[in-house]
């Protein structure tokens, strides 16, 4: 078959697929469309409507849809710090902490609480860094992250995020999926559920890891759960196949894919011409859009061909697995389309109980390796004019303790911090975030939380609100009721929108 | 003109429907069905603010009882009989926004306000939920015509007629073969069952190939795939580093379960309660390995008993979503909003799983034991001693007790650490540290054993009675036994003490240097009697053998073992689901819509199985039976096989449903073999499944059945093919789980030294249900075909098509080698000729001649290859998969034989 021909049979194929759909969503939109959805909402997250509410299309799962209403951002960069590092020693400025170093810790606050190591009465710990405050806004950010100082004013910083899970893998799938078994769907599977993905030849959902381990709740924090896995986050790596079995086996070159994508297209073509199931057009565009992504994907994950100004800028290295890497990705897969990029970054967890896992070297060294690119981020969107469109996201699990970890009562080698769960920050900047702001107060040590408390559930239904949904109306039926990123709550905060 | 066209096809119609239309108009009109009329306009428009979550106004509509009383007003809202003087239609009728309801909502449809009037003015009669009312035996059509097979097809037959439809024939015999092949063993037929089928001309040619295909080993494999997703089966513990858990014993009962046909109802009795029938032998042991398939979190600091609980609510959850079709979570926070299952009736329903002696522990315990069989002989020569110089109650003890390690009460409810610490889930001393074990019964209690590591001498431990400053009962020495300092067991006696005591440890050893060293680690404690028998003969020898048996290092696989009546938890509501604050204690039973529990049940989970199983039992035989037609048909009678409650998609042909299920239980004995053979010897099954323009508009999912199914096969079965038409598939069965060739750095978890270490020879080509399943990492080709994690239980998965799937079967080394391996059958089976080489894969895989297009499309492909290959010798061999002297013509069919293995009715049953 001529390529003509073959392109022919493509665009066939491609139209009686759209015509299905268009003809079963003139169908599903005529009748309801997103009043159904906002109804189904309104009942909240326990009681849905009989009615299908869902968005999902098994001949066009990744469609493009519009939001819900135009979104200030119109993708995500989410860089989950996995293991959770100290805000004591990078965003909470704590002079009082200070003066109670080494002191034992007053029993009123380990009344009824629940550590995973610390045991016994543990001494306080006082901040292990310098801080200053930096830019216009004064916003204070220790020294172990002088980069980032300085595009603080771009930055929203979240001073009272709390949760209510003190385990890395619990925490993580509560901050990344709204529960904290597993199960559920992540944020970036619900936004590909809610908008598909722009560029058909990419997913619209990358997850890139670095620190040599996945996050400790595994795939499921960018899992699908409940919603069809085609919603999963895809993972693209830095070593062998950017995305799984995207390589031909070796011995074929391009002309020889084409040739065999020509042939069982043909094959299926005929198979469509005796029985006329729609799905088979549909598997004949899958296969012309694998064909496309063997190109795409390989070119937008190749950082060798960016001038050597961007290199210096982020500090990456082409062909090696670094957290650098993975950020100057990140930029490149939002720039062609890709609507969510979730970034995990293993090794934060600073107990204490080695070097590496000291808050006061450990923690340094992690510092030096995100601080320039995620700093090199902000600015490469901005001079893109990216930035704006660009919702961009430190998070992580859980805070860290102001006393210092006693594992098991004693003392510990290094000087290290407890899982905290009560207290801890994250930042925004870009996609409509108001920069150089702060939000929400802390007790003089970072113990409790003062006032401008933030839950999990309000940093995801702030993520979808700049998308373009309201958090309350973006649902899924599943086992006889309509689920929620948020389950039960979340607001916006809109304390911190520009 | 217009006007006239519709008088005529009025007229047309009037003729056609004659008697029964007049006749309807004659009569008086029918009453008001509830389930049907009323029940969806009330969970539409009203049950969100009265129902099982918010009672506004104290007014619900979920119960009868509660419908009909009075309201915050002071009066009831609905007066049976007089609607008018119903509060309820005045509301629904009233021009003031404030009191018209539904509030803030648009108000309701002229005929639905009408159907809830006349509903009031019959009576205001609730209705039970077709689910939740027990089966009878159904009406079948009496339709008779030369499609018709058995009942399923009068039934089907019936509505294609009200819809104007008229069925399929049947499908030509090759489709058929592959379709029900693939449908009863999850993979294409051997050579002799499809040969024999083909051959055959005879009338009783299907039924013998359907008969064949039952009695395969492959049917219990396919079956158990489908199960392990309910069961929500995994290799691996869940959280965090996701260690490995050793549980594939279970998958192999399941296997042996659905080939020996077991009877259903005791398939999930052993599942559910195995350790508490009579006798229970290993197998029943294992069975129960079922709710054990839950996750457990290792990770360090963790809340042990929230994550008991956290499994005890999965249970709960898991019990009612797979095997009963009901959407029970819902009732966890509050009563279910529209089905009529009361909050507290969750947590009497939990209270059946609230008893195991599972705790969270990063071991599994309680594990049954494997023993050797040496062990085995020595364990039956000690039990026929126990039994004479005993008595055979306390030989079972003993049996139980080396088997399980139960009961025992594990160290990590040790408390008031000093000086030590709980290490994961064991208790650590160091010098001069102690601990406290509460509440220990003592009556009776002559001695206790103990496991314990320890890896230094001079070590003492004393115990005090109720503080350490306590009586003194004795003081143990402890020296370094073993060279690594390993787990064993202790036995030292007790002084006669009764009631319930704290015991207070402490361990000393002042060789040990510095503060910090843990000098001792206790993992259980089991108080009990002193071992009977002494100073008969034989004593010793059954001492020393009960104390080989228990010492043995041998594996085990996590199962259920009930709390004795000491250990016994007490299960109270968590109030609106939140563990930290329990409501009323409550006691095992089940909810009051369903079919009571026999009166003679114990309240247990053995008590629990019977009533599941109990033939009146509403749900279970309906949610089977609708299963097994999903995974035939593609989609259930009733779509949603997660939620057959009122808010679930009604089923489109009710009374087939539950005449299936009447005849599963009642007739086939819960036989699952004769009901799937029910279903697949019928002709709605047997249809060819071509459609056309107009029916895939009119029934697009092919709900009403005018063809056959044609759904694309799951990532078991595509898998399972491919092996098995490239003749490599393993027909080794059974046994630990198996690492086919993956991609480096697919598992990644956090401080797990497991590694994914590709198993060897044929052990790389066993069956899909075979390979080792890591939740926080599954096997790639599984997820992409749409298989889920497993963390819980998956009820039914959701077809998806991508491009990921495509280059799945088209890159995925495995495919590759599926394609070399076809490729080379193909050029030994198929002749010389390039055509017949290529039109010899094809019929290898689909058992009909190839069509002249889609050979020429092949052979297009086949010369597109050779004109690369003949001057490409190193591309040639790696394509072939050669080092050294290529065929160019060889690789060239690899080309083949993968476009081939990547057919749409290929990846599909036709």
């Amino acid at each position: 078959m001529s390529d003509k021909q073959n392109q022919r049979l493509v665009k066939e194929a491609q139209d009686a697929v759209l015509q299905q759909y268009t003809r079963r969503h003139f169908l599903k939109d005529g009748a309801m469309g997103f009043g159904a959805l906002a109804l189904g909402s309104l009942m909240g997250s326990c009681i849905g409507n009989t009615a299908a509410t869902s968005l999902f299309d098994p001949a066009n799962p990744l469609a493009p849809r519009a939001p819900q209403f135009p979104g200030k951002a119109k993708s995500v960069i989410y860089i989950h710090m996995a293991g959770a590092p100290s805000q004591l020693e990078l965003f909470s400025y704590k002079p009082e902490l200070a003066k109670l170093d080494g002191l034992d810790c007053p029993q009123s606050l380990l009344e009824g609480k629940k550590f995973a190591f610390i045991r016994g009465v543990p001494k306080m710990l006082g901040p292990q860094a310098v801080f200053r405050q930096r830019g216009e806004s004064g916003l204070w950010l220790s020294d172990n992250l002088p980069h980032l100082a300085t595009v603080i004013d771009d930055i929203a910083m979240l001073n009272a995020v709390t949760t209510d899970q003190f385990n890395h893998a619990p925490a993580q799938l509560l901050m990344q999926t709204g529960s904290a078994r597993m199960g559920r769907p992540s944020i970036g599977a619900w936004v590909t559920y809610g908008m598909g993905s722009e560029n058909k030849n990419l997913p619209g959902f990358v997850v890139l890891t670095s620190g040599g381990n996945n996050p400790d709740a595994g795939k499921s924090v960018w899992g699908s759960g409940f919603l069809p896995s085609v919603y999963q986050g895809v993972q693209c790596r830095s070593e062998g196949d950017p995305v799984l079995f995207l390589k031909d086996p070796s011995g074929m070159d391009r002309d020889l894919r084409r040739a065999s994508i020509d042939a069982i297209n043909k094959v299926n073509q005929e198979q469509y011409a005796e029985y006329q199931d729609p799905e088979i057009l549909s598997r004949i565009s899958q296969y012309e859009m694998a064909y496309k992504m063997q190109i795409s994907v390989p070119d937008v994950m190749n950082i060798n061909d960016e001038p050597a100004y961007i290199h210096e800028m982020y500090g990456t290295q082409p062909g090696k697995t670094s957290f650098a890497n993975n950020v100057l990705l990140a930029r490149k897969l939002v720039e062609k389309g890709v609507r969510f990029v979730q970034l995990f970054d293993w090794g934060w967890d600073t107990h204490g109980d080695s070097e590496g896992n000291a808050v006061d070297i450990g923690l340094v060294n992690k510092c030096k390796k995100v601080d320039r690119p995620i700093t090199a981020l902000l600015k490469d969107l901005k001079q893109r004019g990216l930035l704006d469109e660009t919702l961009v996201i430190w998070g992580q699990e859980f805070g860290r303790t102001p006393m210092q970890e006693n594992r098991e009562g004693k003392k510990m080698p290094f000087k290290g911090r407890d899982h905290h769960s009560a207290a801890f920050n994250m930042w925004m900047a870009g996609g409509g975030i108001k920069g150089g702001t702060s939000y929400g107060e802390t007790d003089e040590i970072g113990y409790n939380i003062v006032s401008g408390k933030t839950e999990a559930y309000d940093i995801q239904a702030t993520i979808l609100n700049q998308l373009g949904f309201n958090h309350e109306k973006l649902t899924y039926q599943s086992q006889g009721r309509n689920f929620r990123l948020t389950d039960l709550s979340g607001k916006v905060i809109t304390e911190i929108l520009a | 003109m217009r006007f006239k066209l519709v008088l005529r096809i009025v007229s047309v119609g009037l003729l056609l429907l004659s008697g029964s239309w007049i006749i309807r108009e004659l009569l008086p009109a029918p009453k008001i069905d509830y389930s049907v009329q009323v029940k969806p306009i009330l969970n539409k428009n009203c049950i969100t603010c009265h129902g099982g979550v918010k009672q506004q106004g104290g007014f619900s509509l979920l119960f009868r009882e509660e419908a009909l009383g009075n309201t915050k007003s002071g009066k009831p809202a609905i007066i049976p009989g007089k609607p008018d003087e119903s509060e309820l239609v005045r509301r629904l009728i009233s021009s003031d926004p404030e009191e018209r309801m539904p509030y803030k909502h648009p108000s309701l449809s002229k005929s639905d306000i009408n159907t809830l009037k006349q509903w009031i003015k019959e009576g205001a009669q609730w209705g039970e939920h077709w689910a939740y009312v027990p089966l009878k035996e159904e009406a079948v059509p009496q339709i008779q015509n030369e499609w018709i097979k058995n009942p399923i097809d009068q039934f089907i037959y019936q509505k294609l007629k009200d819809e104007n439809l008229s069925p399929s024939a049947e499908a030509e015999k090759a489709v058929l073969l592959r379709r029900v092949s693939l449908d009863l063993t999850g993979m294409p037929p051997s050579e002799l069952i499809a040969n024999t089928f083909l051959n055959d001309s005879t009338s009783k040619g299907y039924e013998k190939l359907v008969d064949a295909l039952l009695d395969s080993p492959g049917y219990g494999e396919r079956w158990t795939s489908l199960w392990l997703d309910l069961a929500r089966y995994a290799d691996t513990k869940g959280y965090e580093a996701d260690r490995n858990r050793i549980i594939w014993k279970y998958r192999d009962w399941l296997i042996h379960a659905f080939n020996d046909d077991k009877p259903y109802n005791e398939f999930l009795m052993e599942q559910l309660a195995g350790d508490l029938m009579p006798d229970p032998d290993d197998a029943k042991y294992i069975a129960t390995a079922f709710h054990r398939n839950t996750m457990t979190n290792d990770e360090g600091g963790t809340d042990n008993e929230e994550f008991r609980v956290a499994a005890v609510l999965d249970r709960t959850n898991t019990t009612w979503s797979a095997l009963m079709g009901t959407t029970f979570n819902c009732v966890q926070c509050h009563s279910h909003p529209y089905d009529p299952f009361k909050h507290e009736e969750y947590y009497k329903f939990m209270a059946f799983f609230n008893n195991t002696r599972d705790e969270d522990s990063d071991l599994e315990l309680p594990l049954l034991r494997h023993y050797s069989p040496a062990d085995s002989l020595k364990m039956n020569s000690l039990i026929d001693w126990l039994t004479k110089n005993s008595s055979l109650e306390t030989a079972k003890k003993y049996y139980a007790f080396l088997k399980t390690w139960q009961p025992t009460i594990n160290s990590m409810l040790c408390d008031n650490y000093i000086n030590g610490a709980l290490l994961g889930f064991d208790a650590g001393l160091r010098n001069e540290g102690s601990c406290r074990l509460k509440n220990v019964n003592l009556d009776q209690k002559e001695q206790v054993i103990f496991r314990y590591a320890t890896n230094f001498n001079g070590g003492k431990w004393t115990i005090n009675l109720d503080s350490l400053n306590g009586p003194l009962l004795k003081t143990v020495l402890f020296n370094k036994e073993k060279k690594d300092g390993g787990w064993k067991n202790g036995t030292i006696d007790l002084p006669p003490l009764s009631g319930k005591h704290a015991l207070c440890f402490k361990y000393s050893n002042p060789a040990l240097k510095g503060s910090d060293q843990t000098g001792i680690k206790f993992k259980w404690f089991a108080f009990g009697q002193k071992f009977p028998g002494q100073g008969k003969p034989g004593f010793e020898l059954a001492l020393r053998s009960f104390n080989e048996l228990m010492d043995a290092q041998v594996d085990g696989i996590p199962v259920m073992v009930e709390n004795n009546s000491e250990q016994f938890r007490k299960t109270h509501v968590f109030v609106r689901g939140n563990r930290s604050v329990e409501g009323k204690e409550v006691t095992p039973d089940v909810p009051h819509i369903l079919n009571p529990m026999a009166e003679n049940a114990p309240k247990n989970r053995l008590g629990l199985a019977m009533w599941l199983t109990d033939p009146n039992n509403p749900l279970v035989a309906r949610t089977l039976v609708n299963r097994l037609w999903e995974q035939l048909f593609g989609y259930g009678l009733a779509e949603t096989l997660e939620d057959l409650g009122s808010q679930g998609i009604a089923p489109t042909h009710k009374e087939l449903l539950d005449h299936l299920a009447y005849q599963f239980i009642h007739e086939n004995n819960w036989s699952i073999k004769k009901i799937l053979k029910e279903m697949v010897m019928s002709a709605t099954y047997r249809q060819d499944s071509k459609v056309n323009e107009k029916l895939v508009q009119k029934d697009p999912n092919n709900k009403l059945y005018a063809r056959g199914p044609r759904v694309r096969l799951t990532a078991e079965q595509i898998r399972d093919q491919g092996l098995a038409v490239s003749n490599l598939l393993s027909s080794k069965m059974y046994g630990k789980s198996v690492m086919p060739y993956q991609p480096d750095g697919i598992w990644r978890s956090p401080y797990d030294g497991d590694v994914w270490k590709p198993s060897d020879g044929e052990d790389q080509f066993r069956r899909a249900l075979y390979v080792f399943w890591k939740r926080s990492a599954p096997y790639p080709s599984m997820m992409t075909f749409d298989g889920g994690a497993r963390e819980v239980c998956i009820i039914r998965r959701i077809r998806t098509n991508t491009p990921l799937q495509a280059l799945t079967t088209l890159n995925d080394s495995t495919y590759l080698v599926m394609a070399r391996s076809l490729a080379s059958r193909m050029s030994e089976q198929g002749g010389t000729e390039i055509n017949k080489k290529i039109a010899k894969g094809y019929e290898l895989m689909m058992y009909k001649p190839i069509s002249e297009l889609r050979l020429k499309a092949l052979i297009d492909l086949y010369d597109k290859s050779f004109v690369k290959f003949k001057d490409d010798v190193k591309g040639s061999a790696q394509m072939a998969g050669v080092k050294e002297n290529p065929d160019p013509h060889a690789a060239s069919m690899v080309m083949v034989a993968s476009a081939l293995l990547n057919m749409d009715e290929w990846l599909n049953k036709n």
